[in-house]
């Protein structure tokens, strides 16, 4: 009999969300330093999805282990800014949080959380949210904002938050997490990058997570500031197309000037300026050469 | 001529061979031998229908028949295609049916070094470059099939493309759908995973071979 429901569990794995991943471990050669912080970034992912994604948090934690460009700092800072971003916040985040709050004691009354049609839509897995996309798309409602509350009052909200937690077993299945995976994989490449051409800028590089927070338009825009700045400044300089004398200083600039603003002029404008000092500074390296 | 026994006889009969073979189809472990028991189903259930008049029976085997006939084509197609590559030039073109077709824009990177790999791809058109060596691929180049059969599945390098273009993709998933559900199929891919492999390693120690003459030469130079 158990035979046969293990049959059918594997037969349902996908529909089910199963997760039979073993705990992830620690990774070898890791420094002393980094085990409470890579421990605590395992069990915020074990909460946060399955064993599954806490091991691919551990295999990306990897990459940098025993690099000799990485110390024990930089390490610490890249393992601990890879948990928060991997634990995004989405609609199911804030209601598994709740819920979480309503276990350890009575829950306080919050504040509604203001998404975007686009995140919840996101956050359902691609077969369901496609269609909804394009639907939002046609009645242009994917900007709109959206306050959602998470009531803990009556029996009706406290299951209204359970089926929205639950929602985490198709989580990996949705449009939102594609995004996140892609980003946080080019944050890891753009770190790696940075290691084997600059490793002296490596730190600002990694500290660039923090521009991306939250959700709404906050996560949005700081989104938006932290791609302008890679595709600005970061990838081109690692491309060997710009050739910038300190990276760290120029990132730092750029990030100063990241302002809540749609349009990103400030920015912009001040990446352009950086980008053409160091285009004009490169015929006087030759000739001085 | 009363000819509605025969009608009778010929029902039983045939209803007796269909239900032979539906049970046959259904024991067959492997997609040829069941597409080919369910055709032969097809067939007597088509056969038993038109005496009986059985309307109903005769459209859905009618609509059947030619369907397991095509996937029976794909699949004999598929492992006479890999057949043939493994003895020519090792090329990976007969994925392509199975693949599906995906725009790329300029400065999209399609995966990156370390990353958990999980699907193959094929450059129709566009230009793309390994980031990390710096070699730029030509369109009719498969990327991503070591990945599928590596211990570890992670990538090696990352692609992105440079000029926007067109590429097919296929899953590591899909194509173990196809390994598994056809053993001939599953042979011949790993013979020729293994002739790649082996291809790979012939040119290393071509290259290999080169740079040592290259450094005996610069050695032989300085004394």
């Amino acid at each position: 009999m158990a035979s046969v429901l293990s049959s059918l569990r594997y037969l349902f794995a996908d529909i089910l969300g199963d997760d039979d991943c073993a705990r992830p471990f620690l990774p070898d050669g890791l420094p002393a330093a980094a085990v409470p912080i890579v421990s605590d970034g395992i069990h915020l992912l074990m909460d946060y999805q399955g064993p599954s994604y806490a091991q691919l948090y551990v295999d990306r934690v990897k990459r940098f282990v025993g690099r000799h460009e990485v110390d024990s700092d930089l390490l610490c800072r890249i393992a601990r800014l890879l948990a928060q971003r991997m634990a995004y916040e989405d609609p199911i985040r804030s209601a598994q949080l709740k819920l979480a709050e309503l276990g350890s004691g009575p829950a306080r009354r919050s504040e509604p959380k203001k998404f975007r049609v686009d995140e919840l839509v996101g956050a359902l897995p691609e077969t369901a949210g496609d269609p909804l996309f394009v639907v939002c798309e046609k009645l242009g409602w994917l900007h709109r904002q959206v306050a959602l509350r998470f009531p803990v009052s009556s029996r009706t909200g406290v299951r209204c938050l359970r089926l929205g937690a639950g929602l985490r077993r198709w989580r990996l299945f949705s449009v939102r997490y594609d995004e996140e995976r892609a980003w946080v994989e080019r944050w890891l490449h753009m770190i790696s990058r940075c290691l084997d051409k600059r490793p002296a800028s490596a730190a600002a590089v990694v500290e660039t997570a923090t521009m991306v927070q939250g959700y709404g338009e906050v996560y949005r825009r700081g989104m938006a500031d932290w791609h302008a700045i890679i595709d600005g400044l970061a990838k081109p300089t690692f491309d060997g197309m710009l050739p910038l004398a300190d990276l760290a200083g120029a990132i730092a600039a750029a990030r100063a000037a990241a302002m809540p603003d749609p349009r990103q002029v400030a920015l912009k404008r001040t990446i352009a300026q950086i980008r053409a000092r160091a285009l004009a500074m490169q015929p006087d390296v030759n000739a001085a050469e | 001529m009363d000819t509605s026994h025969l009608v009778e006889h010929a029902g039983a009969a045939g209803s007796l061979f269909a239900s032979i073979f539906v049970v046959a189809t259904l024991s067959m472990r492997t997609m040829i031998p069941l597409r080919v028991f369910a055709i032969l189903t097809n067939i007597v259930l088509i056969a038993t229908a038109i005496p009986s008049h059985n309307y109903p029976t005769l459209i859905l085997h009618s609509v059947l028949l030619p369907l397991n006939s095509y996937r029976l084509h794909q699949m004999l197609q598929l492992v006479r295609d890999v057949k043939k590559s493994v003895s020519s030039d090792l090329s990976m073109e007969w994925l392509k049916p199975f693949m599906t077709e995906r725009k790329c824009a300029t400065g999209e990177v399609l995966f990156y070094k370390d990353e958990k790999a999980d699907s193959m791809y094929y450059i129709v058109s566009g230009r793309f470059k390994l980031v990390e060596s710096g070699i730029e691929l030509p369109v009719g180049a498969i990327v991503g099939e070591f990945g599928m059969i590596s211990p570890d599945n992670t990538r090696t390098q990352t692609l992105e493309c440079i000029e926007g273009g067109l590429i097919l993709s296929v899953s590591y998933d899909q194509v173990e759908q196809l390994y598994v559900q056809n053993p001939a199929f599953a042979f011949y891919f790993l013979r020729l995973a293994s002739a790649r492999l082996f291809q790979n390693i012939e040119t290393l120690e071509r290259r290999l071979a080169q740079q040592t003459v290259a450094a005996r030469g610069g050695a032989a130079k300085s004394a």
